[in-house]
């Protein structure tokens, strides 16, 4: 139980630098996710908590203490791998016992603390399975249960779900959710799934190329994104990005298309600027068809190319400024490609970036 | 018959025709152990035996009555105390360097994989020339630690390279899950990979148990009498006596051959293993 | 991510490791061959020890490369080996196909073949000098019994059969190597490609050229590297089944060197031969061990 804190955290290889300076504070029983594309050096700084890399510079504290040249067994943490990394010449008992084991526990504690943990995780009728015996679902329960029987100060999760099938995935998620809400502790959790991000996370840490892009709550992050590639990252369909010019008090996209300045940021967007206008696809729908009460918002004229029923919605992809952007439509309704119709965009909810930096006009 | 079954039937002949080569030469001289000499030496060839006999054994170990005048058992002897001690040691160091191999990244990999290479590549004869000088020097030479040392040199490289293969196939989560754990390194090694790894390293001692056990070209001239001559050493001698003894030579042959075909058949599979892990994945 | 133990680059752990890997090899083998390159430069004899100390330059070598009976042992040595690895290879790689067709009694198969490979390779060398005995060997009796021939063939006393003798013992020791190491290639092969070639309207051949052959490659530099650091073992068989003759007939580099230097106690004529030898196998290895090496890189790239 404990708060971890990153100050200046980086991590070199030679002349490759993967980590550049990170600072991070994760508040004692936080769920904090760690999430960015492949090579953003998430997972290295998951393994730098852990002890697994040696620390290149700056200072990383768990519970206060000064971790930095600490062994992984001395940080009193406990990790879930991608791969599970469960022991396979060794029951699920003996794999959730080893590091009560080592810790030279007495046979009844270890007894006692993997029956607890086989409870929490519905193990029990597991434990004297070898790992080449279990299902997918079950490897990763196991992984969560010899996370759990040490009573660490913090659990680190590297991935955990990339290789369970996606129904699987949605359960495990849960699970993770449950277990986190069972035993109180700290959670450091890497993904590059923005779903996994979205759901589990109390706090979300958007990276890349080694450097934090933006942490907050998720709804912070999907709502007020600070430049366009958290934008791009978090929110699924990708927000749409569109080029525009502020002219005249209102917006002008690629092909002369006229779009009114939202109030919002009206002040921030000075006359004659580059921005890039996002607008999710959530709020960009046929009239009628949105989430936008009418007579609010912008309207523009667009052709379907290809609509994606969905049932209950349907993906609609067009063109709008010269660029393929994507619609939400609400609604059991058919569209049929080639159809004309009426768009309104929920200018409350745009965003404008500058285009030159990529940074949020909003974020000043 | 349809062009299927011809096909199925020209498999079926090849396969038998290949067992029939690969078996044959060894289970003919397995078969002239237990016949009696002049059953060998028959003019007409006498195919089916029509007494099979342990005389071959009993008289090359020196009992019974017909006795040879080599001393098979104390080669035995020495062969198995040199290829068992060589074996040990050059896992140890074997299971040391692969380790390194196998989890390590760090400069000049390549070159010391290489270099462990091409140092075995030195043929045994030109390598015995040096190696008798400076032994006769040392004292070493007609020991059997002067054999033990030459032994281990020649089996470092392949045990290596061995067990590197075993090692990589372990997935280094699983140790870096044990230092998470609470294990050391050490501990990490002992409880984790090594158990993981067993069965081929077992390969690997194998192998540099019978690389020993077999070894003839350096074996001939370090060795001079029965304080460190092997049984390939030994099997020369009969060459050099009057009349060969055929007879008496396929029996020491079954002997150098049964423990290499025992244990060759418990490890074949690791040994396939580790040799095309360790060689083609990187 | 690769989940290696990333060490810094002043980890020493590595370096300790295989530490006494390295020292074995340099006291156990590169030390000697230093002795052995300072003896090649030196009259040495074993009757004369006080001869090791003059230095005589290259002359040994000279000698060497003007003395017609070295080359000639050298010319077989090359042929003998090429004979015998292009042989091993084509029927290893054959022998691997066949197997690899086969359903049944595949595994026990694949033991059998292992056993040549685990043979002395001196036992190889007196199984088949009892085999080719001209007056007991199976082979011959064989034939006579069923009126093939009327004579003794005399395998080992005449120079040419008597090579063809070494060569047969040779590859039957030794293709086991390719065949083993090439099936467990062909196990190890995706279905995928070859049935892609298929529709892509490949023949049979076509898809063996293009696609099982070049996923082969990196075992057959296995393959090659294994056989390439224990071609001097033919030394043994050699020396048992005819000791270089019938009258130097079978002569290769190696028993030559044993000759020069044990028989003859020319120890720096021998050294020099030696070198000569080393220089051979070591190049080879290289060669192949270099190959293995970037078809390493490369495989893992592709996973």
């Amino acid at each position: 139980m404990a708060a971890i804190t990153l100050s200046g955290v980086v991590k070199s290889y030679g002349r490759v630098t993967a980590v550049h300076g990170i600072d991070l504070e994760i508040a004692h029983n936080e769920f904090v996710v760690l999430v960015g594309p492949s090579g953003c050096g998430k997972s290295t700084t998951l393994r730098m908590i852990a002890g697994l890399e040696e620390i290149s510079g700056g200072e990383i504290r768990i519970g206060g203490r000064l971790v930095n040249d600490l062994p992984p067994r001395k940080r009193n943490i406990s990790m879930v791998f991608q791969n599970y990394a469960l022991y396979p010449h060794m029951t699920v008992r003996e794999n959730l016992g080893f590091g009560l084991k080592i810790a030279g526990q007495p046979p009844a504690v270890v007894a006692e603390r993997v029956a607890e943990a086989a409870a929490i995780l519905g193990l029990a009728e597991l434990l004297d399975r070898v790992p080449g015996e279990l299902s997918g679902g079950q490897r990763q329960r196991v992984a969560m249960g010899r996370a759990i029987v040490r009573h660490p100060d913090a659990f680190l999760f590297d991935e955990p779900l990339s290789n369970l099938d996606a129904k699987l995935r949605g359960q495990m998620r849960a699970e993770i959710k449950k277990l986190h809400q069972k035993v109180e502790t700290t959670v450091v959790y890497v993904t590059h799934d923005q779903v996994e991000a979205m759901t589990l996370a109390d706090r979300i840490v958007v990276m890349r190329d080694g450097r934090i892009e933006q942490t907050g709550t998720p709804i912070e992050v999907f709502s007020h994104p600070v430049n366009t590639f958290v934008a791009g990252f978090i929110g699924s369909p990708p927000m749409n990005m569109l080029p525009a010019r502020v002219s005249g008090g209102a917006l002008r996209l690629a092909d002369g298309t006229g779009i009114a300045l939202p109030e919002r940021l009206a002040g921030r967007a000075p006359e004659g600027a580059e921005v890039i206008l996002g607008i999710r696809p959530d709020d960009l729908s046929p009239v009628g068809h949105g989430l936008i009460e009418a007579g609010q918002g912008a309207e523009v004229e667009m052709t379907v190319e290809i609509a994606e029923p969905l049932g209950m919605e349907s993906l609609i992809l067009s063109r709008l400024g010269g660029q393929e952007v994507q619609a939400k439509l609400y609604g059991p309704r058919f569209v049929a490609p080639g159809e004309r119709l009426t768009f309104r965009i929920a200018l409350d909810r745009a965003h404008l970036f500058d285009a030159a930096t990529g940074r949020a006009l909003e974020a000043g | 018959m349809s062009a299927r079954r011809l096909k199925a039937a020209g498999l079926w002949v090849a396969t038998f025709l290949l067992m029939l080569v690969m078996c044959l030469p060894g289970l003919w001289v397995v078969l002239s152990a237990f016949r009696p000499n002049r059953e060998i030496l028959a003019k007409p060839p006498i195919w089916v035996p029509q007494r099979l006999t342990l005389d071959n054994f009993g008289k090359i170990f020196g009992f019974g009555a017909e006795q040879v005048a080599i001393p098979v058992g104390s080669y035995f002897l020495n062969s198995l105390v040199i290829a068992m001690t060589s074996t040990v040691i050059a896992l140890a160091v074997g299971i040391a360097g692969g380790y390194a191999f196998a989890r390590f990244r760090f400069r000049g990999k390549n070159a010391v994989f290489l270099g462990l290479m091409l140092f075995r590549a030195v043929p045994g004869i030109a390598l015995s020339l040096p190696i008798f000088m400076l032994w006769s020097w040392i004292g070493l030479i007609n020991t059997r630690p002067g054999l033990i040392i030459v032994y281990v040199s020649l089996n470092v490289p392949f045990t290596v390279w061995l067990i590197d293969g075993f090692f990589r196939q372990i997935p280094a989560s699983l140790s870096e899950a044990a230092l998470v754990d609470g294990c050391t390194r050490w501990q990490a090694f002992w409880r984790i990979e090594f158990p993981l790894a067993r069965s081929g390293i077992a390969a690997a001692g194998v192998f540099a148990f019978l690389t020993s056990w077999n070894e003839f070209a350096l074996a001939s001239q370090l060795t001079r009498s029965t304080a460190s001559k092997t049984l390939p050493v030994g099997l020369m001698d009969f060459t050099a006596q009057f009349t060969i003894d055929w007879a008496g030579m396929c029996a020491m042959a079954v002997i150098i051959i049964v423990p290499a075909l025992i244990l060759t058949f418990l490890v074949q599979r690791h040994l396939i293993s580790g040799l095309t892990f360790g060689g083609v994945k990187g | 991510m690769t989940a290696l133990l990333r060490t810094h680059r002043t980890d020493p752990a590595p370096f300790l490791l295989l530490a006494p890997a390295v020292l074995v090899m340099l006291s156990v083998v590169a030390l000697p061959l230093v002795f052995s390159l300072w003896t090649s430069l030196t009259p040495y004899r074993l009757t004369r020890p006080e001869t090791i100390g003059a230095f005589i330059g290259l002359r040994n070598y000279i000698r060497l490369f003007s003395d017609g009976a070295f080359w000639a042992a050298f010319g077989r040595t090359l042929l003998f080996l090429v004979i015998a690895l292009n042989v091993e290879f084509l029927l290893g790689l054959g022998i691997a196909l066949l197997i690899n067709r086969i359903t049944w009694g595949q595994r026990t198969l694949r033991t059998v073949m292992m056993f040549p490979m685990m043979f002395s390779p001196i036992l190889v060398g007196f199984q088949f000098k009892f085999l080719f005995n001209d007056h007991i060997g199976i082979v011959n009796n064989a034939l006579q019994s069923l009126g093939l021939i009327d004579f003794a063939i005399p395998w080992l006393v005449d120079g040419r059969l008597a090579m063809f003798s070494i060569i047969f013992a040779e590859v039957w020791m030794s293709t086991s190597v390719f065949a083993i190491l090439l099936l467990a290639g062909l196990f190890a092969m995706p279905r995928d490609p070859i049935e892609a070639a298929k529709v892509d309207g490949c023949n049979p051949w076509q898809v063996f050229r293009h696609i099982t052959l070049p996923f082969l490659m990196p075992f057959v530099y296995i393959a090659m590297t294994i056989r390439s650091l224990d071609v001097a073992r033919a030394y043994d068989i050699v020396k048992v089944m005819t000791d270089g003759g019938p009258a130097g007939r079978t002569e290769l580099l190696w028993t030559l060197i044993a000759r020069t230097g044990y028989e003859n106690a020319r120890m720096g004529q021998a050294n020099a031969m030696a070198y000569v030898s080393t220089v051979l196998s070591v190049l080879f290895t290289w060669y192949f061990a270099r190959k293995l090496i970037a078809a390493r890189r490369t495989m893992g790239g592709a996973e």
